[in-house]
Parts: structure tokens; sequence; C-alpha cells
């Protein structure tokens, strides 16, 4: 078994502009508050990424503002309060955009990087 | 509010909602088998600074400058609270200047820039025939005006309009209304744009000679409407007596409308002017109408005056006399919101107005000043500030913010003081400017005001900081920032500030000094009478009762006994008007012993000599011996004597000389001269008078019409004031209803009201200087004080050197007294200058007086040593021991 310690070098810091993708990403799955939003990112990159809490919630409380996702106080299963975050149809946009931008420069860098 | 509540509610929320990201971690960290210990701390590792990101998250809603601003106010307030004395002295010295200029400001707008109320008032203006100069100006006969209506282009329309003549009263359903009657051209309402509220009112139509379409009919106030009929419609075609003649109602004015503008006898009604066979002369006999009219668009005061001159040529070479002529060569054109004004009262206001901005300027500087030593005493808390990593633009913020806190408490104080003073000016100005007080302070004024004081003080707080925030850190925390060069440099500044302070407070204290002595000089005026004990009723004759009986054997006679046998009188007189009363004046034109006299005329009873305690210089009074059967007589007064009596020097050579016939083959002969008494106002000396015994005057003298109109009863009375006049009261209203509107003053006090525009003046520069004084000393004080608690530190050790305290005490006696020394010689300066505005309103002073000069610097000058002694024994007390460890 990994130590704690070991798994937390490991995790990659996200790259600039990532995170609203990523998070608007996560919401398609389904509605989602702050912590389960960072546990899915995480689990679904095996352990690499790591979203700091000191972003994660100021993203959410902007793209609220953007309209581009929507919240409301729920219980969790665990009877547990809290903000659950859904994505709108104008954050599904913007997650589009954002998607293509985003392969195009992937797309870009790996032509770049295997010529 | 809402804002506040929502942002305190998110913020909670978000604190909420991270507390349950915290829980739900711990919770899968103790599922997945960590112990609660060991959970907790490696969550609170993977989230961080969790108070840094609330912070950044709040931002993200943009409500984190609210925040900020509302922790300023907070800070601001605490501060307040920490030095109250500060903050008093801040916030008194702003709203007593906000105050004083923003009560001044709204009494000259609604004197000089009244609101007429009627439409587009700027192009109506005032017609009238002047001669060489033009204070002789004169209403004019309606053929000199139906010649302007001809020939003029510079006018839409002329109206004109005559007083109705005497008191008026008007029958109401329930009692008889003193009112203010006016006959008009029937275009009169036309050309102000007026339009009744109900009825037809004047029928249209050129004035003519015979019975018009108006005639006989009137148009009520709606105040009259309101107070005689109750508001009753059905009053329209109704017929309504006015002094008991019947004219029928066609309108009724929205409330409001009053033409003229200024009218101080009652509630107004009009007739339409009916021109008669007098009217086709320019005689004495003829009526002489007051004329308004109306400027065409576009057309400027300066051509209409030049047209009117030259048609004025025409019309004058008709009138025959030479001296007549001159009397009317010329047409003065004055808007007629101007022609309310006199020159003299609005020299008296732009005076008090300018005086007013100079309090307020004072106030500005002083505020300044102190907010200045506050924040250069705070420049190592602002360093520490940096240091602790603020940023510039906060540490600025904060600063503004306490500057706009104490301001804007300065603001709303100032409001309240600037209601109260302007209630102040309406009870001591009232009978002398006619103002409409009803209305309240301007918004724009106050509003104007106010911002300029915010303005000033967040400058003055604003620009300490930014010096402060500027400097570098390390030498302020080291040093305390106290000895540097900046702290010297700005001690100069608020040193010249104080001393600018000094000036203007001395200009207002000298013109202060100038009125009082002024006013003190008044009250030392011999007025030839006594004063005391004398209440004076200004009766509400109703004239037309007695047009062919005898008033003064129908109504004067019985009420004088009547008034004499009253519970409290010594005596009981009446006069025409009495001495300074400004009421009633009747001018005689006569030729004696070759001579043209021109005297005022005074119809007066007997007892009037005994009640003013008047001497006689020569001869006797009338006495209860002249009746109506008995020989004319007449009294003269000195001006009368020096003028005319044969003898220049002898006053006795006028006794039995013919001065009147008081009505055919019944001349007056003077049988005596009284001593010299003030007329019409105390400062000007007197005019020439002849007096003549209110018995004598019969229905078919030529003088009989004027005492039907105007009579003050005058009582000497050891009784009070409140116990007297219900008395008198009752007495005038059983000898005739209407004399129960009367007027009561006493002689005391009418004196005092004569005064006029020099006592609202004095009182008001009585507080204006006071202030001023107050601002001064206030602003020496704290500076001097800011400076000796600054060096204390220096002082101990000047006297660890051995420096004796009186040494120390000069040293500061010596910085107020150079500063004070510099404002007292530019405030002489100042004063010497301004000293022309007062000029007018003087009397028995010079505007240059020496003394008035010296009184007010060595006051200024010894105030201001007081205040510095203070401080300066203060830093003389110094414990040197303590001063030196203290830092």
């Amino acid at each position: 078994m990994k130590s704690e310690r070991e798994v937390y070098r490991n995790r990659v810091e996200l790259l600039q502009g990532t995170l609203d993708m990523l998070v608007l990403q996560a919401l398609q799955w389904g509605p989602q508050h702050g912590y389960g939003i960072s546990q899915a990112l995480r689990s679904r990159s095996g352990e690499v990424l790591q979203v700091e809490t000191g972003s994660l919630y100021p993203a959410l409380h902007r793209m609220e503002r953007q309209k581009w996702i929507a919240a409301e106080w729920r219980q969790t299963e665990q009877k547990q309060r809290a903000r659950f975050y859904r994505i709108t149809a104008e954050g599904r946009r913007q997650l589009a955009h954002d998607r293509s931008k985003w392969d195009t420069m992937v797309a870009a860098i790996a032509s770049i990087l295997e010529a | 509010m809402s804002l506040w509540r929502g942002f305190g509610a998110r913020k909670s929320e978000l604190d909420e909602e991270i507390e349950a990201h915290r829980r739900m971690a711990i919770a899968d960290r103790v599922a997945r088998g960590e112990s609660s210990e060991e959970a907790r701390a490696a969550t609170e590792r993977e989230m961080g600074n969790m108070p840094l990101a609330k912070d950044v998250t709040r931002e993200s809603w943009g409500w984190v400058r609210l925040e900020r601003l509302a922790q300023d106010v907070r800070y601001a307030l605490r501060q307040m609270r920490r030095s109250p004395g500060f903050a008093t002295t801040v916030i008194g010295t702003l709203a007593l200047g906000i105050g004083a200029a923003a009560a001044m400001f709204t009494v000259v707008d609604h004197v000089l820039l009244r609101q007429l109320p009627y439409k587009d008032a700027s192009r109506l203006v005032i017609l009238q025939e002047t001669g060489p100069t033009a204070n002789d100006y004169s209403n004019t006969p309606w053929i000199d005006l139906a010649q302007w209506r001809a020939e003029n282009r510079s006018f839409e329309d002329i109206a004109f309009s005559t007083g109705m003549g005497g008191r008026t009263y008007l029958e109401g359903n329930t009692a008889a209304l003193q009112v203010d009657g006016q006959e008009v051209s029937p275009n009169l309402f036309a050309m102000l744009g007026a339009k009744t509220q109900l009825g037809r009112g004047f029928v249209a139509e050129q004035p003519s000679f015979g019975a018009g379409k108006n005639a006989g009919t009137i148009v009520l106030s709606n105040a009259v409407w309101h107070a005689a009929f109750g508001g009753d419609k059905s009053i329209l075609g109704r017929a309504v007596r006015i002094n008991d003649v019947p004219y029928t109602v066609v309108g009724i004015m929205p409330a409001g409308f009053r033409y003229p503008a200024v009218n101080t006898v009652g509630p107004q009604v009009w007739t339409s002017i009916q021109l008669g066979p007098k009217d086709n002369g320019r005689g004495y006999d003829s009526d002489h109408y007051e004329v308004i009219a109306r400027l065409r668009r576009g057309v400027k005061l300066a051509t209409a005056s030049a047209e009117m001159a030259t048609i004025q040529q025409r019309v004058a070479t008709q009138y025959k006399d030479a001296e007549e002529r001159a009397d009317h060569s010329k047409v003065s054109v004055e808007g007629y919101g101007d022609s309310l004004v006199t020159a003299d009262e609005k020299k008296a206001l732009l005076a008090l107005l300018a005086a007013s901005g100079v309090l307020w300027l004072i106030a500005s500087v002083n505020a300044t000043n102190l907010l200045l030593a506050r924040s250069m005493a705070r420049q190592r808390e602002i360093a520490m500030r940096g240091a602790l990593g603020a940023s510039r633009g906060r540490v600025m913020q904060q600063m503004i913010v306490e500057g706009l806190v104490l301001s804007g408490c300065a603001a709303l104080l100032g409001t309240g003081l600037a209601l109260g003073a302007i209630r102040l000016t309406a009870a001591i100005a009232p009978i002398h400017l006619n103002v409409d007080f009803s209305t309240h302070v301007d918004l724009t004024i106050l509003a104007a005001l106010c911002g300029l004081t915010l303005l000033s003080a967040v400058l003055s707080s604003a620009w300490p900081a930014l010096i402060a925030v500027r400097a570098p850190i390390e030498p302020a925390l080291k040093q305390g920032g106290q000895q540097t060069g900046s702290g010297r440099k700005h001690n100069r500044l608020r040193s010249g500030l104080v001393a600018v302070e000094v000036a203007m407070s001395l200009t207002l204290l000298v013109a202060c000094g100038l009125l009082l002595r002024t006013i003190y000089t008044l009250r030392h005026v011999p007025l030839g009478f006594r004063t005391d004990h004398i209440i004076v009723a200004n009766l509400s004759i109703p004239s037309y009762r007695y047009v062919n009986k005898s008033v003064t054997a129908s109504l004067y006679q019985p009420l004088l006994e009547r008034a004499q046998h009253l519970h409290g009188v010594q005596s009981a007189g009446l006069m025409t008007e009495v001495p300074l009363g400004q009421t009633f004046n009747i001018m005689l034109d006569l030729r004696m012993n070759g001579n043209n006299i021109s005297a005022a005329l005074k119809p007066v009873s007997p007892d009037i000599q005994q009640i003013f305690g008047m001497k006689m210089l020569a001869g006797r009074f009338f006495s209860h011996d002249d009746s109506p059967t008995s020989a004319g007589v007449a009294v003269v007064n000195p001006a009368f004597a020096r003028l005319y009596a044969p003898n220049k020097h002898d006053p006795n050579s006028l006794l039995g000389l013919k001065v009147w016939n008081l009505r055919k083959d019944m001349p007056a002969k003077i049988v005596g001269v009284l001593d010299d008494e003030r007329q019409k106002s105390v400062a000007e000396p007197s005019q020439p008078e002849v007096e003549i015994c209110l018995c004598q005057i019969t229905p078919d003298s030529g003088i009989y019409q004027p005492t039907t109109i105007a009579m003050d009863l005058a009582v000497r009375t050891q009784l009070s004031t409140t116990e007297m006049i219900p008395e008198l009261r009752d007495l005038l209203r059983q000898a005739s209803p209407e004399l129960a509107n009367s007027t009561f003053s006493t002689m005391d006090q009418i004196v005092e009201d004569s005064f006029g525009s020099q006592r609202l003046a004095a009182h008001l520069l009585e507080v204006f200087g006071g202030a001023a004084l107050l601002l001064c000393v206030a602003g020496l004080y704290g500076l001097l004080a800011y400076v000796v608690t600054q060096r204390t530190r220096e002082m101990g050790l000047r006297i660890a050197l051995g420096a004796q305290r009186g040494n120390l005490l000069w040293l500061v006696m010596r910085q107020a007294g150079s500063m004070l020394l510099a404002g007292v010689v530019v405030g002489l300066g100042l004063a010497l200058a301004s000293g022309k505005l007062l000029r007018g309103f003087l009397y028995g002073v010079k505007a240059h007086d020496g003394w008035t000069l010296a009184g007010a610097a060595l006051l200024l000058f010894l105030s201001g040593m007081l205040a510095a002694y203070l401080p300066a024994r203060r830093a003389a007390l110094v414990n040197p021991m303590e001063a030196l460890r203290s830092e």
C-alpha cells in the first residue's frame, strides 16, 4: 500500500484554466456538492488530480454568478446538509466551448511534441 | 439594508458549505479506517488556508469592497467614540459653518431671487415716471400711459392698477373682513398669465370711458373666498359688498395667486378700473396708476428703457408747468422682482451673505487644521499598518471614510442648525423684509454646501494619509515620525491656516463691532419723546362708514372718552401716526409768508403731548378748550421754525401766524412750537411738521378723508401689555366690530423696529462674529495643544539641560503670538477693505473707526493668547523624567 505522502506527491497541479472545464464536466454526471466534485475529479483521474479547496469554492461561486451552474441546499445520503450544484444549459454550452478549445490545444501540442 | 442582510446570510452560508465539506472529508477518512484524530488533522492539512479561501470566494461575489467600507465606517465610529472631544470639535465646527451659510443663502435666495407666482415672471417690468433723480418717481396718469400703450414696440402688453384707497372691508357671511382691494385694468390677469379657478373673470376689453363691460364686477382671491364665504361655489354671480358698495362676483383666483406680489394688508380682491372724467388730466386730482408690462420675447430691459425714454420726451412736453415737466421727464423700467427689494435691503443681505460665507470658510479651515493635526499624529499608526501588509489604497480609503463620517455627521447637524436659524431670522426680520419664510431650506444650496464640506474634509484627511503611505515605513516606526522635516513643514502650513482664520474672524468681529456701535449710538439719540409705558394701537378703521358723518364726533371722541376711563389708563390720545410708526404719512404743500412750504401734517388730540412727554419751545400745545367752533390752531416743530420763521433764531416769531386753512374761512394760526422729535427714523434729522387739533377737523375739511383712514391710539399706562391689550381690544370692538382687527405694539417696540436693517444685521453679525471668535480660539488651542504634545520630549530635554520653565512658557506663547499677530495684521487690512460694504448701515461711526478696529483686534489677540496659555503651561510643567521615559 502506497503511503499517503507518496500519493500526495504524485498528484499534479491543475493546468491554468482547466478547473472550470473539469468542474462542469463533473457536474455533467449529476448534481454534486463541493466535496463530491473534488472526490469525483480525484478518483476519475486515478488519484492524480487534486483540486485545492482554496480554488474550488471561489470557482464554484464565480460560475454560479455567471449562471453556468445553479445551487441548492439538500441532504446527502449520510444526512449531511450540503450545497448541491447542477449544471445549467448555459453551463453545458460553456463546457462544449471549453472542450473544443482544449481538444484543439492538445492536438496542437501533441503534433509539436511528436514532430 | 437588505443588501447587508443578504451579505450576512450568504457569508454564514459559505461557512456552512465549507464546514460540510470538512465533515464529509473527515467522515470518509474515518470510514476508510483512520482514527478521528488523524482524519481531522489530515483533512485540515489537505484543505489548507480556509479563511483565505473564504475571502477569495467572497471577493468573487463583488461585495468585498462594501464589506471593507462597512469595516472602515465601524472603525471611524470607534475612533470618534475614543476621542469624543476631537469629534465634537470637528463636527460642531463644520455644522456651524454649514448651518449659518445655508440659512443665509436661503434668506437671500428668497428675497433677491424671489419666485413670483406668474408665468415667465422675468419678462414682467414696472414702469414709473421719474424726475431728474431716480428717487422721485410717481405713478402714472391714464393719458400718459395711454400714449405708452399706443407708441411702444417693446412690450407685449401694458396693464395698470391702483389700490382702492383707504381701508377696504368686505362683508362676508359672518363678519367684515379687511381686504387689500385693487382696481386693475381688464388685461392684467391675462398679461400675468393667470387664469381664474372658477368663473369667467374679467371680460377682455380696451379701457374706455363710461361704464364698461366689467363695471360693478369683482374677482376674489382664493383666500377671501374661503375666509369670507367658506369656499361656497354658489357665490359666483352673487353680489358682495365692499365698503357697502355691491359688486357681482365673476371669478375666483387659484390659491397662491397674488397681485401686487407683496402685500401686507390682507387677502386680496380685484375690481375693474372704470375710467372717468378725472382720467383726462394730469393734475393732482386725477388718478395715478401703477403700471406693469410684459416685455416681448427677446427684448432686453435696456432696449425697452431706451424706447420708453424717447416716448417719454414727447409725453413730458404736454406738462405745462416747468417743474412738473422735469418731474415727469424720464421713465424707469425695472424688473418686477427687483422692484420688490430696496437697494438698501439688497446691500444688507449681500453683506450678511458674505459674512456667512466667511464663517463657513473659517469653519472649513478650522476643521482642516484639526484633521491635519490628527493625521500627522497618526503617521506611526499608518506606518504600522503598512508594515503589517495593508496596501496604500486600503489605508487611504480608511482615512477618507473617517473624513466622510465626520463631515457627514456635521452635514446632518448643520441642516438642523440651518432650519433653526431660518426660524430665528424669520422671527427678527419679518417687518423689514416682507419675506415669506414658510418654505424650507433650499435643497440645492444645502446640497452644495454639504458637498463642499465633505470634499474639504475628505481632502484634509486623505492628503496627510497620502504623504504618510508614501513615506518609508521604517523611520516612522523607529522615531514616531515626529521630529522629521515633513512634520515641521506641516506645522508651518497649519500655523498659516490659523493665521488665515484669525484674519477672517477679525473681519467679522470688526463688522459686528461697527454695527453694535451703530445700534448703541442710535439708542442714545435723543428722540424728543418718552417711549416707556405707552401702548399703541394702529386702528383698523372702517372708513366707509364715516363718509357723510364726522368720524371725529361719532368715533374718535367717544372712543377717547371711554379709553380715558378704562382701569389702568393714565391718559389716552390719538394721532394719525405715532413718531417712528412708519404707517401713514400726510404731506402738505402750502404757501405762507411768500414761502413755498412742504411739511408733514399730523392731526392729533391734546393729550398726546402729555403721553409722549413732549416739551414746548414756545407757546402752547392744544387743549381741551380747542373745539370745532373755536379759533383754528396749529403747532409746528423746530425744523419748520428753522426754515420758515420770520426770525430764524426765535421760534416765538412764528406765533400767531396763519399757516393753513382748516376749511373755508377757518384759518389755523400757529400757537406753539414743539421741541425736536424724531419722525421717520432715529437716524434721520426731523423734517418740517405741522400738527393740527383733531377735534377741529370736520367732514368739510380738505384733510378730513385721511383722518378716516389712519389713526393711532396711544395710551399711557402702568399696567403690563398682557393686561392692557385685551381690554383695549374689547373697547375697540364695542366701538365698531372692524376695529378689533387693529394691531397693537408698544412705543419701545416701535422704536426698536425702526432700527430695521441695522438691527437685523447687528443681530446676525453678533452670531457670526461670536461663532468666528469661538472657532478661531478653538483652532488655535487645538493646534498648540497638539504641537506641545508632539514636542513633550523636546521640552523635557530642554528642562533636563537647564532651561527655565518660564522660557518654555514663552516659547509656546511666542509661537501663538506670531500666528495671532500675522492674522491680525492681515485681518485689519481685510476689515478696512470690506468697510465699504458696511458704510450704508453705519450711523455715528465711520467704517474705519480706530476704536472698533483696535478693540476687535485686542479682543481677538487676548482670547487667542488665553487659549494658548493652557497648552503653554502644560509645556512648562513637563516632568523631564517622564517625558524622556515616555518615548
